[in-house]
């Protein structure tokens, strides 16, 4: 049983939502506001990341009775429409994250939540380093930047509670069950560095299709996959006791 | 004869790269003149797409549609964490 301090955070990544879906998903958020005071989004909310798209999945999430926050994934900047795909998340109501944080009001608590789209490198001891060619350095600075912007959201902010929300993984025990040869493209230890170093409570992701819901990092902080293939459900439920 | 390690790399790569499919996490196998394709899709008509795209690539081969269709139930039991 929740208690009133409780706060439930709804969760999904992946849901790739096309045109021979529309209305499906919508019927699966039926009495959120039940279960949950807010719904968290880990990117990849389209499959090919085209505006129609976009605004197919900004129709599904529309004006839902509990806060809804999201981030983008990869296939979501495919083709290069990210920005529009934003701007009409944001006019159905859903606020998007990148790489910065907002603060809801849930009853008497301040819920900070802060994130983006994350980005791959790997995990301490097999990861790229900015080194060598332009190409690799660039794929690592881009992952170290958005950990800097996170841990510098995640100080600055004025809130209870700190959840931090992402598209790629911040730690490989919820990658298990991928093929280790592709984690560098999951995810990268320098965010779960950056959260470790500015504190929260809870990291989620999605991205890791064939992964594992639960792990850790090496700060002790809870990470979940919720990707929707590996909670199998429309959304999981955490609750902050 | 093309190696069939490269064959199903060439595969897979036209799995996510068709603008039909876009599905990155698809396992393709090729033994002999047989295809296997296993994952988890969000739905039937991705998995057909896939198999098709497949099929194009390797006209040769022959299909084997392995692809799990993932169910979305209803939200389930809440976790604390406390």
């Amino acid at each position: 049983m929740s208690t009133l301090t409780d706060l439930r955070i709804a969760a999904v990544g992946d849901i790739h939502l096309g045109p021979e879906v529309r209305g499906e998903y919508r019927k699966r958020l039926h009495g959120i506001e039940d279960r949950a005071d807010v719904l968290m989004l880990a990117g990849d909310l389209t499959r090919h990341g085209t505006l129609e798209e976009g605004r197919l999945v900004a129709d599904e999430l529309r004006d839902l009775p509990v806060t809804t926050v999201a981030v983008l994934g990869n296939h979501d900047y495919h083709s290069n429409q990210q920005e529009a795909i934003v701007g009409v998340l944001r006019d159905a109501g859903v606020i998007v994250l990148e790489d910065d944080g907002v603060v809801i009001q849930c009853g008497g608590t301040k819920l900070g939540v802060v994130g983006g789209k994350g980005f791959g490198g790997g995990f301490a001891g097999k990861c790229a380093s900015e080194f060598g060619e332009p190409e690799i350095k660039n794929f690592v600075a881009h992952t170290r930047s958005i950990a800097e912007a996170w841990k510098v959201a995640l100080k600055e902010m004025d809130a209870d509670r700190r959840v931090v929300l992402s598209h790629y993984s911040p730690v490989k025990e919820t990658l298990h069950g991928e093929p280790l040869e592709i984690y560098p493209f999951l995810g990268s230890y320098l965010l779960a560095e950056a959260v470790d170093t500015a504190g929260a409570e809870l990291i989620l992701h999605g991205h890791a299709h064939k992964g594992s819901e639960k792990g850790l990092t090496p700060g002790g902080i809870r990470v979940r996959n919720v990707a929707l293939p590996v909670i199998g459900k429309a959304y999981a439920v955490y609750c902050l006791d | 004869m093309e190696a069939p390690q490269y064959v199903a790399a060439r595969i897979q790569q036209a799995l996510a790269e068709d603008a039909r499919t876009h599905e990155l996490g698809i396992h393709v196998d090729v033994r002999g003149d047989q295809l296997f394709l296993r994952g988890q899709v969000s739905g039937s008509e991705q998995r057909e797409r896939l198999g098709q795209v497949a099929h194009e690539t390797a006209p040769d081969l022959k299909v084997h549609n392995e692809i799990k269709v993932v169910d979305v139930s209803e939200p389930g039991e809440d976790e604390h964490l406390d």
